[in-house]
């Protein structure tokens, strides 16, 4: 996309950075605002109330702010009372609290687009569909990446171009922003005066983006991972990363923003009276995570640890879209330093 | 399905089949809304503080009765939980969930049904609606541990009159057993398929659908006419929960019914 169509040139605009943090704290008074606070790849998603707390130069967070905010890690689906006629099921109230993420980068973007695969398919979640609908995402392009970041190699970034299924994209331009409003209801909110970008706008965005595949450190190839992996599953590579470095921890799939699995599990209220149904984030890593009655079928750790590198790297027949987004996340938290595109790497060799 | 699919249905015990030691079936009969299912699909079955677990069902309510059945072992704790369950109780349902056997493709073939142990279960409602399949035959091969561990015993008399060629046989005979002994592979190599014109259900332990494919194979019936149940663990039927997933495929939703092709290949799995 260039600009050049005129039906998008009221969507996009140079503004200010003082225009830019008046507009967002200006949707405090609507919404929840929820921005990148910290520096380097240790910044958080939380709640702010002024734009100052904000770092648009943020490398990366622990927590991915979709599946955090979206998906909580822990909530209760559905409560039953306890009544002399047995258990009367009773919903939870749909969250109403209106949000904005502010400052999703290319890849976390992906990851709620891959979330919403998940749960607004043929089951589509309630609690999960009200937060989403609830949520306005304002994405950010990348201005610097960490040495743990793939997004370039697997589609996912760093500059977003996904043109639907979030609200605004913003690109730091060196002291202006780009602002692509890419939903009916951005263009209803933003109502400020700009400057139309124009042709070497455009160009300088091109050249920015250049410029930042330049600073990446990880290097695999992602196609054709698929034989590999299915012919050679026991594949040294796997086994003796895992028998030899993994700890089971789990690190990789609660960072991961694509990593949907969660447990369902029943708490009794200690005077018996209710009963609540929780869901929470649950892991691959997990030994009990695919065990039935008689059997597990992943007991061993390599097992597990496959399940993860390949639901990431390939199954893409499953969504349509691979299963990582490249954020890096799983290699920077693993505390003995497993890289899934190193497994990759060497199983490709 | 209602609009939020984790509310259950209650459903009332209309009636309790002991089948073997820990194997009970349940009759029941559920309050209005539960879509009745297909032979193949699977109810999330529980009772509030103690869980769900997926279980098949065996009996899909059809004309004269909406009572449904599932035929359940006590080895978890929501299955162990149920079967203190009597008569007149109500227990909670979510479904029916998944894809289900592929019946139709049972048109003007022979209809080979293999199971092992409790895999009788899931087959069972395909066998009860055997009239409405238009196969040329129908042929039940179903193997157990042994003469004390075979369920739905008193249904292969009406079954066999039904026209179905009902073989059985237990790892290990004793007590007057009249039957094959061995193990299912073996009845299964025993018969006389012409296999361009056979299609086959198999449900069991993996281990047993492996080798039972592969004695199908060996007489050339082709991979893609052979289906097969895998069983995972699950918590939500919706494909949610991802705790099911096998390869690309969430087996609660994209299954539980596979045809052999489709499952080959993946780790972490027998096929």
């Amino acid at each position: 996309m260039n600009g050049e169509n005129t039906s998008q040139k009221n969507y996009e605009i140079l503004i200010s950075r003082q225009q830019l943090a008046s507009w967002v704290e200006g949707l405090r008074e609507n919404f929840q605002l929820i921005g990148p606070v910290g520096v380097k790849d240790e910044a958080e998603f939380r709640e702010v109330f002024s734009f100052d707390e904000i770092n648009p130069g943020y490398r990366s967070t622990m927590l991915p702010p979709g599946k955090t905010f979206l998906l909580k890690p822990e909530e209760e689906i559905l409560s039953f009372d306890i009544t002399p006629e047995g258990p009367v099921a009773k919903e939870p109230p749909l969250p109403h609290q209106k949000r904005v993420l502010f400052g999703v980068h290319a890849c976390d973007t992906h990851a709620i687009l891959y979330l919403d695969k998940v749960f607004l398919g043929a089951f589509p979640d309630p609690l999960y569909r009200a937060r989403r609908e609830n949520t306005l995402i304002i994405s950010l392009n990348c201005r610097a990446v960490t040495e743990f970041c793939f997004c370039h190699l697997v589609g996912a970034g760093p500059f977003l171009k996904a043109q639907s299924g979030y609200d605004v994209l913003l690109t730091d331009m060196d002291g202006e922003f780009l602002v692509e409003l890419k939903s009916e209801r951005a263009r209803k909110l933003f109502r400020i005066e700009g400057r139309p970008p124009e042709e070497k706008d455009w160009k300088r965005k091109e050249e920015m983006e250049l410029e930042l595949l330049k600073s990446f450190s990880k290097d695999f190839r992602a196609d054709g991972l698929r034989e590999v992996f299915l012919s050679r599953p026991d594949h040294p590579a796997l086994r003796e990363t895992a028998e030899g470095r993994c700890l089971s921890c789990a690190n990789c799939v609660m960072v991961c923003p694509t990593c949907f699995c969660h447990d369902i599990y029943d708490e009794t209220r200690v005077s018996r009276t209710g009963i609540k149904r929780m869901r929470r984030w649950d892991a691959c890593q997990d030994y009990s995570f695919a065990r039935v009655h008689g059997g597990n079928f992943r007991q061993e750790r390599q097992a597990r640890l496959r399940q993860f590198v390949f639901h990431k790297l390939d199954y893409e027949g499953q969504f349509g879209v691979k299963g990582t987004v490249g954020c890096g996340r799983c290699i920077r938290w693993c505390p003995t330093g497993i890289d899934l595109t190193e497994i990759a790497k060497e199983m490709m060799k | 399905m209602r609009k939020n699919p984790y509310v259950p249905f209650k459903a009332a015990i209309r009636g309790i089949r002991r089948e073997t030691g820990d194997v009970s079936t349940f009759l029941l009969e559920p309050e209005s809304g539960l879509p009745p299912g297909a032979p193949g699909q699977f109810n999330m079955v529980g009772y509030p503080g103690v869980g769900e677990a997926p279980i098949s069902l065996s009996r899909v309510p059809m004309e004269g009765s909406d009572l449904l059945e599932h035929t359940i072992r006590a080895v978890g704790r929501v299955t162990y939980f149920l079967s203190a369950f009597r008569q007149g109780d109500e227990i909670f349902l979510r479904g029916p969930f998944g894809r289900g056997w592929p019946v139709n493709e049972a048109g003007g073939k022979h209809l080979v049904l293999i199971s092992g142990g409790l895999g009788l279960a899931p087959i069972r409602p395909v066998i009860q609606m055997s009239d409405k399949l238009q196969a040329r035959r129908i042929t039940l091969l179903h193997g157990a541990r042994d003469p004390g561990s075979v369920i739905f015993k008193t249904e292969f008399r009406h079954w066999r009159k039904k026209g179905i060629d009902v073989r059985l046989t237990v790892d290990e005979p004793g007590g007057g057993w009249r039957h094959h002994a061995g193990m299912v592979t073996e009845i299964v190599r025993e018969l006389q398929i012409r296999p361009a014109e056979t299609v086959a259900f198999i449900c069991g332990p993996e281990i047993m659908m492996r080798f039972a494919a592969d004695e199908l194979f060996l007489k050339d019936v082709p991979g893609s006419s052979v289906y097969v149940s895998p069983e995972r663990r699950m918590r939500c039927g919706m494909g949610l929960c991802g705790h099911c997933q096998h390869g690309v495929w969430f087996v609660c939703k994209d299954g539980p019914v596979f045809s052999y092709p489709e499952l080959k290949g993946y780790p972490d799995a027998l096929f």
